[in-house]
This record gives C-alpha cells, structure tokens and sequence, in this order.
C-alpha cells in the first residue's frame, strides 16, 4: 500500500527467479547425474552428500529436484506461450471484425471451456502418445481462450476511445489499428493474466505428469516424483514432501508476482 | 461467523462415525488390482474374471492341484483310449447349478459346443477346437473325440475358459453369473465391488465364509491406504512392492509372498534390423542386471530366470548362467554385430509399477553398454495395439502371467516375431510325448532352446505379493492354477472385528427424474423473469453448443487408436473371436452411420450399451452421479462457506494485517496441488488420527452418516483449494464495489459502513462470484477424477478415466456430453440468478 514498495512483486520476482536460475542452472550442472540409477543407495535420507535424500532408484532428490524444475518451468511456459500467440491475434480479430466472427470465435471458447479439460487432455495423450509436446498442447488449448476472451474485452474498450477514432481519420485500416494503437495498450492487462496463467499452469502440468501424461522417465517431472513417491510416504516422507512444497512455491512465487504486477500497473494508470 | 459455526457444528454431528454393528467375521474383503469387464469366464480372456468367478462361481470338469497335477472336479473321472483320442468323462452326481436345476451331461456337451462354435468369443476357442466331437452318452457322462494325441487336453479343461455353465443362463453370464461353485453371485457395484455369497446348495464342503467381497483398487496409494485403515483382509497381488515392509510391520496383517506362474520378460521384437541378429539380442541379456532389477522395481522379491518358465516348477531347468550380467562381452559383441557406437531403441512400458519402474533400470542397463533406449510409456489399451497387435515396437517389459504359456513360441506372427521351426518340433513331440519322463526331457529342451536363441531377455520369476489379515486361515492353497481356492478360507477369530454391513445400493433411477425436475423449473422461472424469446434464444444456443460438442468428441474418440474388443479379449484371443465380439458390439458400422445412431439414442434418452459392461450407459452414469454429484454440491458448498466469509472480511479490512493475513492464506491455497492435499489428508486423519476411513464408498444404502463419512477428506481435498479461489474473487469483487460511486452516495445518504457493504456493495459484487461458481460445479464433476482416485471413489470422472483406458468409448462420449450440457445450463442458471440481484442486467434480458 505504502508508494514506492511493492513487496507482493519483489518477493514474487525473487521466488521465481529462484526457480527459473535452478531451472537454468539444471541444464549445466546438478549435483548428480540423474540418469544414473544406484539402487544400493536408495531411499537414503537427507545427509551432506545428499541434501535431500535418494529416491526410490537412487537417485539424488536435489538433482532431480533441479532438472525437474527445467522441464515444469519449460513445459508450463511453452504453454502459455502458444496460448498467447494463438489467442491474443484471435480476439484481437474478434473485437475488430465483431457481428459474426465475433460471435463464432466467442462461442467456439465457450465450448473449450464447457469441455471437461482433463479428459481432453487424457484423449489427447491416448491418440498422440503422451509426452512434453502433448502437455503443451493440453495447457495451450485451455489458455487460448482465456487470452481471446481478455483480449477482446480489453480491445473493445479501446475501440471507443478519441485516439482509435484519430487512427480511423487518418485512413488507417481495422489490422494496423489493432497491430499500432491496440496491441500495444494491452501489455498490463496481458501480462498479469499471463502470469496467472503460467502459475495454473504449472499445476495443470504437476496434474498431468502425476497421472503420467506429461513428460516421460528419465526425464524427471515433479508431478510424476510425487506420484512415484506416494506409496512411499510412510517411510521416506522427504520425497512426497519435497515436490510438493517446490510445486506449491513455484505457483505461489508466480502467484505473488501477477499480483504485484496488476498493482503495479494499477498504480500506473492513477499516477 | 455464527452461522458458519452453526455449519461446523452440523457438519460434525452428521459426521459422527456411526459404530459399525459387530458381526461373525464371516466376511472375506478381497482387493484386486482390476476390474472384470464382465462375468463370464467363457467369453474373452481378461483375468480379473477368473479371478473373481472361477473356482468361486464356475468349475470345470477337472481342476489343477496344489502340487500342479489335473484333478477331476465336476468329473468324477476320466478315461483315455490307448490312441489317446478319445476321453470318455463320467459327472459328479447331485451336482447343481446356483438357479437350481442340476447338471447333466446335456450342459457339458452345451458348454463345450458353445466354446467351439465359429461365432464363439472363447478366447481358447482354438485350443477346445482340438475337439472333433462331443457326445452325452448316459445322464452323467460324457464322450470328447479328439483330432490328435494331446496329453494337455485334462489341463486345457481346467481353465476358466472351459468352465460348466447351464443353457437356461448362459445368455446372462456376462452380468448375471450362474455356475456350479461353492459361491453364487449377489450384486456388482460397477468400478467398486463384486460381492458373493456362500451356495447352501453345494455338491461338496459347504464353504465356511457366508460372504465374499471383492473389491477393486489399481492405485497403489489407495490399496496401501485400505489395507491399513482395515478395509481389506486379503490382498492377493499387492500392487506396491515398496510397502510391504511397512505392512509387514503392522500387528494386524502378515505377508504372503508366494511365487506365481508369471515370466517377466524384457521382450525383442526380432522382425527386422538389428535385433534380428542374434548377437544383439544377446549382448542385451548380458547387460543386464537381473538381481538389481528385482531389487530395484520389485524391493527384492522375485526370483532371477533364465528362460521362459517358472523356477517352482518340477520341469524348471536353471538357465540364468547363460546370461550372466556382463557389461564387456555385451560391449564386444555388438562391436562384432557392427554396433560399436551404439544402438538406437524404443522400450514401451505399460501401466503397472514393475514395468515402468524396471524399464527405467533396463533402460539405464542398457545405457552402460551403448543401447540408448528410449522409454515411452502406453496404457493397456495402447500397449495392446501397438505393441501386441501391430508389433510397432523394439523392446517392451511385460510379465506373462499364463501357465504352460511356453507354445507361445510356437505361435506364428506373436508380437515379438519368434519364427523357429526347431522350436515347433519340440512343441509337436511335447504332445505326443509317450510318457512323463519324455514331457520333463522336452520341456527342459524347450527352456533351452528359447535361451540359446536369447529370443527375449528373461529378467525374473514374478511374486504374488499377498498380504492379508493374521487372522485369516486356509487360503494360499492351489496356487498353481493362477487363482485362488476360497472355499476352505475362514477367521480364526471371531465376533471382535466389524463386520461389513452390506445392503443393496440404493436404486437411483430417481435421480434423472429429479434432474428433469430442476431444468423444468429453471425454464419455467426464466420464462417468467425474462420472456420467451430471450429463453429460446438462450436455449438455441445451448442446443448448438451440445450439438457441437458432440461431433467434436465423437470426432475425437474415432482417431484414438486401440480396439475395445482386443482389450476385452485379452491376450490370447483369435481374430475371428474378436471379430465376432466387434458384430456384439455393433462396432462394424461406418462412422458417420455410428454417429447419427449415438446421437438418436442420445436425444430419446438412450446413451446407448457399454462395451465393457454390456450394461445401458445411462445407469453406468446414475450409478456414479449418486457419488459424484452430492460429492460436488458438498465440495461447493464447503468452499462457498469458508470463501465467502473470508473474502468478506478481507475486503473490509482492506489493507489492514486481517486482509493481509488472509490474502496470503488464499494465494497458498491456490498454489496447492489437490492431490497433494488430498495424499497429506490420508496420511494425517485417516492413517495417523485413524478419525476417517483412507478412501472407498459404502454406498448411500449402508446409511446416510456411514456414506457422508466417507467424503469427508474427499470434500475438504476438493474444497479447500477452491474456496482459495472464490476468497479471491470474492474479495477483488467486493474491493472493486466499495470504490464505486453508489456505496459512497450510500455512505453519504447516512447508512453506516457495514450498512452500505451488506445492502448495496454485496449484491452488486455477487456477479464474478455466481459465474465462477457456475464453472466450479461441472469442474468438480469431471475434474474431481484425480482426487476420486486417491480415495478410489468409483465417481464419475474415474468412469471415464477407466473408460478410455478400456476403450469403451461410448460412456466417454456420453459422459463427455452429458458434462458439457452440465455446463451449459449452470452458466444459464448462474446469468439468470445475476440477473435477479442485478436488476439493470433483468431489463436488458427482457426488451
């Protein structure tokens, strides 16, 4: 509340910096090599070799906390991002054109969200095989029109305003005017829902990884390491534990940051 | 405040467990990893059904013993003509059937027939057709001419496949079974439970249980969680290796690892390219590490093979030594093969954990000696089509759990592509083997041939990891025939334990009426509140929307690959009993036919017939909206009754430590994974406090404070995360309403702050609230599936879950559909109640 702090985006931007640098950090270098499997040291608990344990293959939590957070990060951030390429140009559309293909586009994402969004991402996997790619897919799908939707929303509002109507004098075409005047008066809104979005859809791919739709082994994911862990939870309760507080931290991290950037450009406009 | 402690004090009265009654401890509760598709060991090849129907339900002619010799069972006995053709049965007097009528040769002759009948779905079909003839030659007996010498054929007639069944019922037996055994069936809460009572009509030892439940538990969590909370006495084939040292720690259970008929097997399809060179089959068995793939995927229990055939029994020959773990020679023979810088390979895993957990350790195995192995994981239904079927595969991990499956590899174009005339040979002398001594040399060649050939790579002898109460007696017997004898089974205990109360599940057609009720209603209040034109408008949309949605899904279940009547038949089936089971189904039509068929029965009500369960789809559906609705409303209402109040208080204290206190819970809240939630909610309060049971549903028959009981962690699982949510919302709505202009003229007009929030701020911030809700619902139906299945709740989104692993696509559409609809109308009834709050939004609805 107090001008010139905005501790809900700092402490946001620090907690997801934090994964994104362990993400970053994974590709190059972790403390073991996560695909070497040592059953002899299995199910170790958190020691100075292992910070945080072994897992049911012997592998090093830490590592594979790591790695994982590379593939959850990548996999929720590819997307959105899709979702954002796809969805931002079709409500832009939407607001420019309105009457019918306004309405057909509407309709179509109403549609997508009447959908049961986990069988369609289980039908998915089933006919595409499962996989990174196809968790993408399943997470763009529920994202585009949730961008269109905003989008649109946000573009009609520009539409009624004096400097839309200044482009319009000019002789500019409905395209360039969504391209040159709209688009750019949309950064705010677009990117605190995309932060949003990112942070549910970090939970959607910890969902589909954990019933096995989402990337494969070796390759480590947090959902499948705490599917993997589940059973085990009576006598290594570090593995259950751990995923789930990084899947919980990550979202919360990028929760606080859409929080404090909508502040952040709250603040903006009534300055 | 007061009202929602009011809510808790109900909520916890409702709650209260209701003491179970004490009873005999008559009741055995068996888990199973699967469920049958249906009842009827004649027809497909699943094993879940024998397991649940034979030996309890069905018997055959003769039966296998303990010590794995051929028994009679219905027969009395048998003679052989020296030429060997020819079996003349004698029948069991006094034998009947559970509908009363007694057996006679007439059934046999029925039963056999029947399986060897060209349109038969017998997945031994092939193997019975081996009989020329079948003739009753007195009231109790039988004679069976067969086409050739076949020391197998007793053992062939102890199979499920081969069971007695009547022809009054042999119609029915998919849902209604009706056999000779010592169990007769009672009911079958589909996705839960198959329940059995003891037959007082038996021909033999009446068995000493009075009831038989088996239930069914995939999740290893959930079997895991039963089997502590109590809830099970018996769980023959534990599907969690990694607890059984913890179960074995508990005072109540004790463990019963037994071996089982079952190879696993690292299978090669040697069609073509570098797996056809035998040097690279090889040099994989020897870079492989049996011992620390038992003790990495199965926690030490099972016992390393060399060959295809288990080490219990008396033919085995040890052949591990051929193969031993040999990292270099691997290396030196694929430089030989022209692989030196290593191979490229597919390994497809299906479900279970000890392939998908070995496959990760072969993989790893195979990493150390230049094969690059790449892992792809498929269900059932997937590994069944690509691997099995269209042979699209390099390597696979996959237990054979079939007895005497060894003519397997004398099968042509089987899916791992094992073409050796050698081999058949064996297998031809093996049935005209003169004499035992002959059968034990033959059998011996035939491991070693499939060694020598290293035609797949054989890891180890699979285990049945049997845990069950300390209490329970006389029950591992027989195990050698793959299922298991209950009729001896019993407690040695007695009245101390709770007894199941079991009642026959409340019949729920009353629900669709109800449903109908309340969209009769929601039309007749719109056309009151809005008009008709805006109705019909409103109506003309949502007609379109389901239209669409139903090509759309149709469209996409059609290009989902896999076949619902291989998966059915299993893996020994023939394509013609497949064939015939597709006819069953009316699975042969064309698509755009298919189509307009589903859709016709859709609008007059009719979702149409399971695949599986050969049951109407629409009762399948009310079965588990009698769970999954109540479950969802509940979870609703819980997240309405904690969200609202806390969005509330956050937004009048906005900026003040209550709202900052509170707007963090609610972004921790969002940031829970559900599942999450729900495994930490089973560890505390029902395996640490032990105040709920880990998971299932007793049904609303049991009683309205049993059934409740049991949704309690699923409720909070579901709800919690959403009241994050609606607190959110609620809170953003609320803040944005105190800063406009009428609250402030409300303020100015006189009326206290909380005044002017309660009369004007709260209606007008309701609207973001209702449309969120309006979602959540429908969400909660389709979306509580996960958490359904860490408490294996039989709901409606695990329906759909098992249903596209089983392929049987028409309840996925149906309920996909009917899911939309659900949808659909909450929006509709969610604009109209905003519309009632808001009067400006009414006006424009109704001009």
């Amino acid at each position: 509340m107090r001008k010139g702090r905005n501790v809900t985006l700092w402490l946001g931007l620090l907690l997801t910096g934090l994964f994104v640098a362990a993400g970053l950090l994974s590709l190059v270098w972790t403390p073991f090599d996560v695909a070497v499997l040592d059953v002899g040291s299995r199910l170790l608990p958190p020691s100075a070799t292992h910070l945080l344990g072994t897992d049911h293959l012997g592998r090093d939590l830490l590592s594979m906390l790591l790695a994982g957070a590379s593939v959850s990060l990548s996999v929720s951030l590819l997307g959105v991002g899709v979702a954002l390429v796809v969805g931002v140009p079709l409500g832009l559309l939407a607001a420019a054109r309105g009457g019918w293909v306004d309405e057909g586009l509407m309709r179509s994402g109403d549609l997508v969200f009447a959908f049961p969004w986990l069988m369609l991402a289980i039908l998915l996997a089933a006919t595409l095989g499962p996989g990174a790619s196809n968790a993408v897919l399943a997470i763009a799908i529920l994202n585009i029109p949730v961008f269109a939707r905003l989008t649109r929303g946000e573009a009609q509002r520009l539409w009624q305003l004096d400097f839309v109507a200044a482009a319009m004098l000019a002789g500019k075409g409905r395209g360039l005017i969504s391209l040159q005047h709209i688009l750019p008066n949309l950064s705010g809104p677009l990117s605190v829902q995309a932060t949003i979005q990112f942070s549910l859809a970090l939970l959607a791919e910890a969902g589909l990884s954990y019933v096995g739709l989402g990337v494969q082994p070796p390759a480590p994911s947090w959902g499948r390491m705490l599917a993997d862990a589940q059973t085990l939870i009576g006598t290594a309760p570090w593995l259950a534990i751990v995923p789930g507080l990084a899947i919980l931290l990550a979202v919360f991290g990028l929760t606080l940051t859409g929080d404090g950037l909508g502040r952040h450009f709250r603040r903006g406009e009534g300055a | 405040m007061r009202l929602f402690a009011a809510f808790l004090a109900l909520l916890a009265f409702l709650l209260l467990p209701v003491a179970a009654p004490a009873a005999l401890r008559d009741t055995l509760r068996v888990g199973l990893q699967l469920e049958p598709p249906n009842l009827d060991p004649t027809s497909g090849a699943a094993t879940p059904t024998d397991d649940v129907t034979y030996g309890t339900i069905f018997e055959g002619l003769t039966r296998i013993a303990a010590d794995g010799s051929v028994q009679p069972l219905l027969a009395s006995g048998w003679t052989v003509s020296a030429d060997g053709r020819t079996y003349l049965f004698d029948l069991r007097p006094g034998v009947q059937f559970h509908d009363g009528s007694p057996l006679s040769a007439d059934d046999v002759v029925f039963s056999l027939s029947r399986a060897i009948a060209p349109n038969s779905t017998n997945a031994q079909a092939q193997a019975l057709r081996a009989i020329t003839s079948i003739t009753a030659t007195g009231p109790l007996q039988v004679r069976i001419e067969l086409a050739a010498r076949d020391s197998g054929f007793p053992t062939l007639l102890s199979l499920g496949d081969a069971v007695i069944v009547s022809r009054q019922s042999a119609a029915r037996l998919a849902t209604a079974p009706v056999g000779t055994g010592p169990f007769r069936f009672v009911e079958w809460r589909r996705g839960d439970a198959v329940s059995l009572q003891r037959f007082d009509g038996y021909w033999g030892l009446p068995a000493r249980l009075s009831r038989l439940v088996f239930r069914f538990i995939a999740d290893p969590n959930a079997a895991y969680a039963a089997m502590r909370a109590g809830d099970l006495d018996l769980f023959p084939d534990f599907p969690a290796p990694e607890v059984m040292g913890q179960l074995a720690a508990d005072p109540r259970l004790k463990l019963a690892v037994t071996p089982s008929e079952g190879e696993v097997i690292l299978a090669i399809n040697q069609r073509q390219g570098p797996l056809s060179d035998i040097r690279v089959r090889r040099a994989i068995a020897l870079a492989l590490d049996r011992q620390a793939i038992i003790d990495g995927s199965m926690y030490g229990y099972g016992t390393p093979i060399g060959s295809h055939f288990p080490p219990q029994n008396p033919d085995y020959v040890d052949l591990t030594g051929l193969s031993p773990h040999d990292p270099a020679a691997a290396r030196r023979l694929l430089a030989e093969a022209g692989h030196a810088d290593g191979l490229d390979l597919t390994l497809k895993l299906p479900p279970p954990a000890y392939a998908r957990r070995g496959g990760e350790i072969v993989a790893a195995q195979l990493a150390a000696v230049g094969i690059r192995a790449r892992i792809v994981n498929v269900e059932w239904a997937g590994w069944l089509d690509e691997v099995y079927k269209r042979h699209d595969f390099d390597l696979t991990v996959i237990n054979h759990a079939e007895p005497y499956d060894y003519e397997i590899y004398g099968r042509t174009g089987y899916y791992f592509g094992y073409e050796s005339p050698a081999y058949r040979a064996l297998l031809a002398d093996l049935k005209t083997a003169p004499d035992q001594a002959a059968r034990h040399r033959i059998l011996g060649d035939l491991q070693r041939k499939l060694a020598e050939d290293a035609v797949n790579a054989y890891l180890y002898q699979f285990p049945h990891l049997g845990v069950q109460d300390r209490d329970l007696a006389d029950i591992w017997l027989n195990s050698p025939n793959q299922m298991l004898d209950y009729s001896r089974a019993h407690f040695t205990t007695g009245a101390a334990a709770a007894g199941e109360t079991v009642q026959a599940a409340a019949a729920v057609g009353g629900g669709g009426w109800l449903l109908l009720g309340v969209l009769v209603l929601l039309l007749g209040l719109a056309v009151w509140g809005f008009g008709p034109a805006y109705v019909l408008a409103r109506l003309s949309v949502l007609a379109g929307t389901l239209l669409a949605a139903s090509i759309l899904i149709f469209a996409l279940v059609q290009v989902v690959p896999g076949d619902p009547a291989a998966f059915m038949m299993g893996l020994n089936a023939t394509p013609e009993a497949i064939a015939n089971l597709h006819r069953e189904l009316g699975l042969q039509g064309s698509i755009p036919a298919r189509y307009l068929d589903w859709l016709g029965g859709l609008l007059r009500g009719d979702f149409g017939i399971s695949y599986t369960y050969r049951v109407p789809v629409a009762d399948l559906i009310g079965e588990r909206l009698a769970l999954s609705l109540p479950l969802a409303l509940l979870a609703t209402l819980l997240s309405l009754l904690i969200g609202l109040p806390a969005g509330y208080l956050a937004a009048v204290r906005q900026g003040g430590w209550v709202d900052g206190l509170l707007s963090w819970i609610m972004r921790l809240g969002i940031a829970v994974p559900g599942f999450w939630l729900a495994i930490l909610l089973v560890l505390v309060f029902a395996l640490g406090l032990g105040w709920f049971a880990a998971g299932g549903f007793p049904g609303w028959g049991a009683g309205i404070g049993p059934a409740l009981s049991a949704l309690v962690l699923p409720v909070l699982a579901l709800a919690l995360p959403q009241a994050a949510i609606l607190a959110r919302v609620a809170r953003g709505s609320l803040i944005e309403t105190l800063h406009k202009d009428f609250v402030r003229t409300a303020r100015a007009k006189g009326l206290s702050r909380g005044q002017a929030i309660r009369r004007h701020a709260l209606p007008n911030a309701m609207g973001p609230v209702l449309t969120l809700l309006g979602l959540q619902v429908p969400f909660l139906l389709a979306g509580g599936a996960i958490v359904e299945n860490v408490f294996y709740l039989p709901g409606l989104g695990r329906l759909v879950l098992q249903a596209i692993a089983q392929r049987d696509l028409i309840v996925v559409q149906s309920v996909v559909v009917l899911l939309v609809g659900f949808t659909v109308i909450a929006s509709l009834a969610v604009d109209m109640a905003a519309a009632w709050i808001d009067p400006r939004l009414r006006d424009r609805g109704a001009s």
